[in-house]
């Protein structure tokens, strides 16, 4: 994403998340990255120590929704059946559409070349029987790459994939199965499904059992029906002055409303979390009796946790805001008779929202938020 | 403190004390029920601090004293008991004893002080001016629906009394639609302006009364009171601005439906069958003289019906939410009703024909 709004930076090796010399972690970084061994999540410090010379990045978490909405847009626009999974991973259901489209692979290049003119993004496609193929098949031939597994070659293909690569096979279940010494797919899909359940349980070993074999295992993170939002702000040195951490709340609660109301979504729940200086985590929630309005009511609330949690004399090291049980905004349809000060305020925020959906790198924001240093963020979604 | 009296007498008045109570823990003296006994007759007290109730009944006093004891076990003693008299007493060790006559059963009820009882405001007599009951309940009743249970917009949780020239005002909204009662003073009143009030006053008065004869009630700056017969009800009012409700009532209307209203309330509980539960919108699909009330279709199936109607507007589609036309059209009396509108997008009321002083205003939902 970086390397495409700033050309310049192509081709090299380019990590987003904390900058280095400061805490946080990798976010995301470039295939050229990669090859220094640097993975999303690690600690900057080591990904500073693995590649000095690389380009530090900070978080813009809001640029990113925005274009994966943009591409997500032109995916649903190739086939009703659409199914996000997450910010950048989506399944579309293209049986039906070769009259329109052509061949699968057509259909694939047609694809990519929308993604790409309209957004420079370059997309791995991977297109197969059902969705859990195809997702390791737009895996397996990242970056930029086109993979078609046609009917009949499963398993073929499966021998293809590293067991820590299959979808669904976490450190602990890889673990596992090293103790039977299964080291690879082909290994894996001769054992019996009955002995794998002994040692990695029953739904594990019947979820590899149909995984292994190229079938569906139907086990897809759900229809987001209801799904949480947060960003969190670890400082530079740990902090306990309140208008300060007020301060960056009230960034957080900005970002979070931003990020809300561009999803056309609400929220009844707001989560404060706090880690102080000795790592000891501790979360509070609150749960409204209507969905949070405007990032000033989310803010106040923000403020009244953090209140209740920290008596302000020990020093916190991170600070993080979420929005619970996202949900589909059920009033949205609803016209509302007056113009009452609570809605005004949802109003003003929307018409930001839309601005800043318009004309991508205008700066509006609270007054009390500008000339704002450079910040330094991490941010988790979950989609 | 000792008297007597038949339970039946007692009971009806201590089951409004418990309505208004809503502390529900034993050792707070607002679970409790204020009782005294002077002169022949009993007072019975009741508050939650913000709703009151204060009655006299008579009763044959032998003993003139004042207690109070825990109205819940109180409520569910004297619901016990056989028909009949009942002797009370309270003891020099401040227990409160309840004896049928005839009977050997004997309740003891443990006793807080009244002095600790929460005073109950009062109001000069000449501030109370006297409305027909009927016409009261009324204005409640069409309007208490309407009110908001958002405790954020607190100032649309209850109804809004006003005076209009000659006539009194009672509008409820939730910001979404809203409903308009309106009734002719008998007489002058003077100076009462606008007041919000909670809705649990108006609850319990709609629920006793009878319909018959006239009630009183007097506002002040912070509260409102209402007798009802014997008995005196008091409430604090609801603090804030009421939403300008005058200016969102559309006047001049561009079209009109005029439909029988039995006919629409029909076919919007069948429709509704299949209408979304979150959103609640039905679609009204018009044409000359039709009115085809449909679901959306979704995952489940789709529901239509066409109804006959008086409109000669054009070709249009309005969206609503069901419960918010049912609810008012269960209020009117009237054969037949009309929906008025000028745009799609912009506010629909509500009227019974022929126009009886009731109207309600519906804003739409979008249509896609």
């Amino acid at each position: 994403m970086e390397q495409i709004d700033n050309p310049s930076l192509k081709g090299k090796p380019v990590i987003v998340g904390a900058l280095p010399g400061r805490r946080g972690v990798v976010s995301a970084c470039s295939y050229e990255a990669r090859k220094f061994g640097i993975k999303s999540a690690m600690p900057i410090s080591q990904a500073y120590r693995l590649c000095p010379e690389g380009i530090y990045l900070p978080v813009r978490m809001s640029r990113y929704i925005e274009v994966s909405q943009r591409v997500m847009e032109i995916l649903k626009s190739f086939s009703p059946v659409f199914q996000r999974i997450s910010v950048d991973e989506a399944f579309i259901d293209a049986t039906g559409t070769e009259r329109l489209f052509g061949s699968p692979e057509s259909l694939a290049r047609k694809i990519k070349k929308r993604v790409r003119e309209e957004t420079k993004l370059t997309v791995s496609i991977g297109i197969a029987p059902n969705r859990y193929l195809a997702k390791l098949a737009s895996d397996f031939s990242k970056p930029d790459g086109l993979y078609i597994i046609r009917p009949g070659e499963e398993e073929a293909f499966i021998d293809k994939v590293e067991l820590k690569d299959l979808w669904g096979v976490g450190k602990k279940t890889l673990a596992k199965l090293k103790e039977l010494n299964i080291t690879s797919t082909k290994k894996l899909r001769s054992f019996p499904k009955e002995m794998l359940a002994s040692v990695i349980g029953k739904s594990a070993a019947d979820y590899l059992y149909m995984a292994v074999r190229g079938i569906d295992p139907g086990i897809h993170p759900p229809q987001t029906r209801s799904h949480s939002i947060s960003s969190e702000v670890t400082f530079q040195t740990d902090r306990k002055d309140l208008p300060g951490i007020k301060r960056v709340l009230l960034e957080l609660s900005e970002e979070l409303m931003y990020r809300l109301l561009k999803e056309k979504k609400h929220s009844r729940t707001i989560v404060l979390k706090l880690r102080y200086s000795d790592f000891t985590t501790v979360t509070i929630q609150k749960s409204l009796k209507h969905p949070v309005s405007s990032s000033d009511e989310l803010f106040q609330i923000a403020g009244e946790l953090l209140k209740k949690k920290w008596k302000g004399n020990r020093e916190i090291r991170l600070i993080g805001l979420g929005l619970a049980n996202v949900t589909e905004r059920e009033d949205a349809e609803q016209k509302d008779l007056f113009e009452d000060s609570m809605n005004r305020k949802r109003k003003v925020e929307e018409t930001i929202a839309l601005i800043k959906e318009k004309i991508s790198d205008v700066e509006i924001t609270k007054a009390s938020l500008l000339k704002r240093k450079t910040r330094h963020h991490h941010y988790k979604d979950q989609y | 403190m000792k008297f007597s009296c038949e339970k039946e007498v007692l009971l009806k008045e201590i089951l409004t004390a418990q309505e208004i109570i809503s502390s529900r823990n034993a050792l707070s003296i607002l679970s409790n029920v204020y009782l005294e006994a002077d002169n022949d007759k009993l007072k019975i007290k009741a508050t939650d601090l913000k709703v009151s109730f204060e009655v006299e009944i008579p009763v044959d006093v032998q003993i003139s004293g004042r207690t109070t004891i825990f109205c819940d076990k109180f409520l569910g003693i004297l619901r016990s008991l056989p028909e009949g008299e009942i002797v009370f007493e309270l003891s020099e060790e401040n227990v409160f004893f309840i004896r049928p006559v005839f009977k050997k059963i004997d309740f003891q009820l443990r006793t807080m002080s009244p002095d600790k009882y929460p005073e109950i405001q009062k109001v000069s007599e000449d501030r109370f001016f006297k409305l027909p009951q009927k016409d009261f309940i009324d204005m409640i009743s069409k309007t208490i629906f309407a009110v908001s249970t958002d405790e954020t917009r607190y100032f649309m949780t209850g109804p809004y009394l006003e005076r209009v020239d000659k006539s009194l005002v009672m509008v409820a909204t939730d910001g979404r639609r809203l409903s308009l009662a309106k009734k002719e003073l008998p007489g002058e009143i003077e100076g009462l302006k606008g007041v919000i009030i909670p809705t649990k006053i108006l609850n319990i008065v709609k629920k006793l009364s009878s319909g018959e004869g006239e009630l009183e009630i007097a506002i002040t700056e912070k509260s409102i009171f209402i007798r009802l017969g014997e008995l005196n009800f008091s409430s604090s009012l609801i603090e804030g601005q009421f939403p300008n409700y005058q200016r969102v009532i559309p006047k001049d209307n561009k079209y009109m439906i005029v439909i029988k209203k039995s006919v629409l309330e029909d076919a919007l509980k069948r429709v509704s069958v299949l209408a979304e539960q979150k959103s609640r919108k039905v679609l009204f699909f018009l044409k000359e003289n039709s009115l085809i009330v449909a679901s959306e279709e979704n995952e489940v199936g789709q529901a239509k019906e066409e109804l006959e109607c008086e409109y000669s507007g054009p070709e249009t589609v309005l969206a609503v939410n069901y419960i918010y036309v049912l609810e008012p059209l269960r209020e009117m009396g009237s054969e037949d009703i009309s929906i008025e509108f000028t745009e799609e997008t912009k506010a629909i009321t509500l009227k019974p024909i022929p126009e009886e002083d009731y109207l309600h205003i519906v804003m739409p939902m979008q249509v896609t």
